[in-house]
């Protein structure tokens, strides 16, 4: 059985002002399993989930989330983020399997 | 998503409400204990245990907290889950933490979201797994070691933990 996992993505919102609380919106691509299921052949699925999230903001660490399996499959998850200056804001997700995922978006004020 | 067309939403919530009914109905004809929001004095002891764990002898107050969370979860599996407080975030104070318990999970201590100033304001939004109906908890921790708590009771008809 393939599984999809990957594709991190990062919203922000169209407009931001200099010093404005934006919402930041963060979602990834993968099975969240909790090692309590079964395939369909009847065999247990072992746990896979992402364990860790890392918010970075011009280089700084932010917010660091701490996940267990009981956060949804295809994990979202949005934050405030005061917008003081333009710089890249980086997000890396880590799964229990030891692979990692990041994105990174600029923000940018608006004209 | 919150832009929903408002008819398709006033009909699910009637679906949910009348699901509610149902449910509720069936709990009380078994004789089961309404699920009364629990004090800090009367939780569970799996819960008392993992708060002594994150916190140590502080216990978690009611308020400045709030939690929107679904009466009745149409899907277990994706339960959504929206934290926020009217606690200070400024360079003096500011929320250094948000933990989300569920009682009857098999991983009670669910989450927990590390926070900083840097953000401006403390708030998370995301979807959770739950097994059975059980109360859902948020504690947000203040940089200054303050507890404040919320919790509800939301009703699920599957085991969405898989």
């Amino acid at each position: 059985m393939s599984v999809t996992i990957g594709d991190p993505r990062i919203m922000l919102p169209e407009k931001i002002g200099k010093d404005a609380v934006i919402s930041v919106r963060a979602l990834i691509t993968h099975p969240m399993y909790t090692g309590l299921s079964r395939d369909a052949q009847g065999r247990p699925i072992p746990a896979h989930f992402i364990d860790r999230v890392v918010v970075q903001y011009g280089g700084e660490e932010v917010a660091r989330f701490e996940w267990t399996s009981g956060i949804s499959r295809d994990p979202f998850v949005a934050f405030p983020l005061r917008a003081t200056r333009e710089a890249p804001l980086t997000i890396t997700w880590h799964d229990n399997a030891g692979a990692t995922f990041r994105q990174s978006v600029d923000v940018r004020f608006s004209a | 998503m919150p832009t929903g067309d408002p008819s398709r939403r006033t009909f699910v919530r009637a679906g949910a409400l009348a699901l509610a009914g149902i449910v509720l109905g069936t709990r009380t004809g078994l004789g089961a204990a309404p699920p009364a929001d629990a004090g800090p004095d009367d939780l569970p002891e799996p819960v008392k245990k993992v708060l002594r764990e994150r916190f140590g002898d502080r216990t978690p107050k009611s308020g400045h907290v709030q939690l929107d969370v679904p009466e009745v979860a149409p899907d277990s599996r994706e339960v959504p889950v929206f934290i926020e407080t009217d606690l200070p975030v400024d360079a003096e104070r500011w929320v250094k933490g948000i933990h989300i318990i569920v009682d009857h999970n098999p991983d009670i201590y669910l989450a927990g979201f590390t926070l900083s100033r840097a953000l401006g304001a403390a708030s998370i939004d995301t979807r959770i797994k739950m097994r059975r109906s059980s109360h859902v908890r948020a504690i947000v921790e203040t940089s200054t070691g303050e507890l404040w708590a919320a919790s509800r009771f939301v009703y699920t008809t599957l085991n969405g933990c898989v």
